[in-house]
């Protein structure tokens, strides 16, 4: 009879452990890439971002993607200009992915390793400071990735044949809660 | 008569240098062209394309550049159904009609578990783009879009040179029609503005045709100082076409040892209202107010 049991108390005392494991979603996020031109100073903004965290045995895997269509620069044919140049439609989605050690939730600042995906073409960024601010269980997390059109061989736009900087700093501004 | 052929030869040869559009021969084979892309929209070179006619069963073979892309020339017209292919994975087959001298873009998509781009983990609990809900057609490759991006880029960029290029001789027109229209005998500066008056109308014509023959995005709401720009062609169209109209008969009727008189005396606000939506509307794109 003990030994029928001892599966069944086996998995009831694992089964906890398995849920340990914690998921994060984000819940809302404001981001926004700005292009310098002598004539123009533009930010594109997108509230579309999606992203998921997934820890497991102390590490926790983030995605956060965001259709490359969704940035709104106030106007509508910058915005199709910049769908062409960062090739948008071939490749709708910009994809954030880093991982960060499960006790980073407690910390006030961070460094995360990214690797980004974007117009076809993968950059990797290393130790981008962000700050983290917690609000009951919701974790805000705010930064700016250093981006350049170059890392991803984007062609900088121009605009009265004067082409725009190379820098693209991309501000994140994202809120993330526990599923 | 002369002078029109000259012109028609001149815009021609502007257009033919500026443009440089390349004249394709026509020919009966058709092309495939495409991008091979991963679960995330990477582009995945190396990657075996498959192009079987459905008709004979033959295939003919293209392979993925460091790009993704592949071209696959020199097809008969009719059925195919294309598949990508690497060692660990492969698209599902889609079929193409090709027509001849047709080419067609295809977007091909290897299917995702093998193909994971180098993520910095790649533990089993990590998450992927399925698991944010974005659907299919919010994530897919659409080539045929992009190319209509790339071609709406190309015709406005040239929009947008030729628009600058034409300030210089509309301005030069405002100037010139200063002694244009005064009370000297001689015809020399009524020449000179009448023939800046024509190559400015020349290069508006170019100009326009490449902002009205740019592709229209589907599903794309037009917003912003774009608008201002858009509104105000309506006011600067119209006056391009009027404009050289009184011009000429105000040139008559100078010519007649006439004053200029009736519709013809419009000619000079016409043009400046012309000019001054022309220049506002180069503003509007240009400078952030």
């Amino acid at each position: 009879m003990n030994k029928k049991l001892l599966p069944l108390f086996l998995f009831a005392t694992l089964a906890p452990l398995r849920a340990a494991d914690n998921t994060w979603v984000l819940k809302e996020s404001t981001l926004s890439y700005h292009v310098s031109h002598p004539l123009h100073q533009t930010d594109g903004v997108s509230h579309a971002a999606r992203g998921k965290g997934v820890c497991h045995e102390g590490q926790c895997d983030f995605l956060i993607a965001v259709p490359v269509k969704s940035f709104d620069s106030g106007d509508s044919n910058r915005d199709l200009h910049m769908l062409q140049v960062t090739k948008g439609a071939e490749y709708p989605m910009v994809m954030v992915r880093t991982r960060l050690p499960e006790s980073a939730e407690s910390s006030t600042t961070l460094k995360a390793d990214l690797e980004i995906h974007f117009a076809g073409q993968t950059a990797h960024y290393q130790q981008v400071p962000f700050d983290v601010k917690t609000e009951g269980n919701l974790k805000h997390i705010t930064g700016t990735i250093p981006t350049g059109l170059s890392d991803f061989k984007i062609d900088p736009p121009s605009l009265l044949t004067i082409p725009v900087k190379n820098e693209m700093p991309v501000r994140i501004d994202m809120t993330w809660t526990p599923q | 008569m002369s002078s029109i052929s000259g012109k028609l030869v001149f815009a021609l040869v502007l257009n033919f240098l500026l443009v440089q559009q390349p004249l394709h021969a026509q020919d009966s084979a058709a092309t495939l062209t495409g991008t091979v892309t991963d679960a995330f929209g990477n582009p995945v070179p190396n990657t075996r394309i498959s192009v079987k006619d459905s008709a004979t069963g033959q295939s003919s073979e293209a392979q993925t550049d460091s790009d993704g892309h592949f071209t696959v020339p020199n097809l008969a017209a009719g059925d195919y159904e294309v598949v990508a292919s690497s060692d660990r994975a492969s698209s599902s087959p889609q079929k193409v009609t090709l027509t001849a001298g047709g080419s067609q873009i295809l977007s091909l998509k290897l299917s995702q578990q093998d193909n994971l781009p180098s993520a910095p983990s790649s533990s089993k609990a990590e998450p992927s783009l399925e698991d944010l809900g974005f659907s299919p057609a919010e994530s897919q490759a659409n080539a045929r879009q992009q190319a209509l991006l790339d071609r709406r880029t190309h015709m406005l960029k040239i929009h947008q040179r030729m628009g600058l290029i034409t300030t210089i001789p509309m301005i030069a027109s405002v100037v010139t029609s200063l002694n244009a229209g005064g009370r000297s005998q001689g015809t020399a500066s009524r020449d000179l503005h009448v023939a800046l008056g024509a190559l400015t109308g020349d290069l508006y014509g170019i100009t326009a045709y490449y902002a009205i023959r740019a592709p229209r995005i589907p599903g794309t709401q037009t917003k912003g100082p774009i608008k201002v720009h858009k509104i105000l062609a309506w006011i600067h169209g119209p006056g391009m076409i009027a404009t050289p109209i009184l011009g000429a008969i105000a040139f008559n009727q100078k010519n007649n040892g006439e004053k200029v008189h009736g519709v013809a005396s419009a000619h000079g606000p016409v043009a400046i209202v012309t000019a001054g939506a022309f220049g506002a509307a180069l503003l509007a794109v240009s400078v952030k107010f």
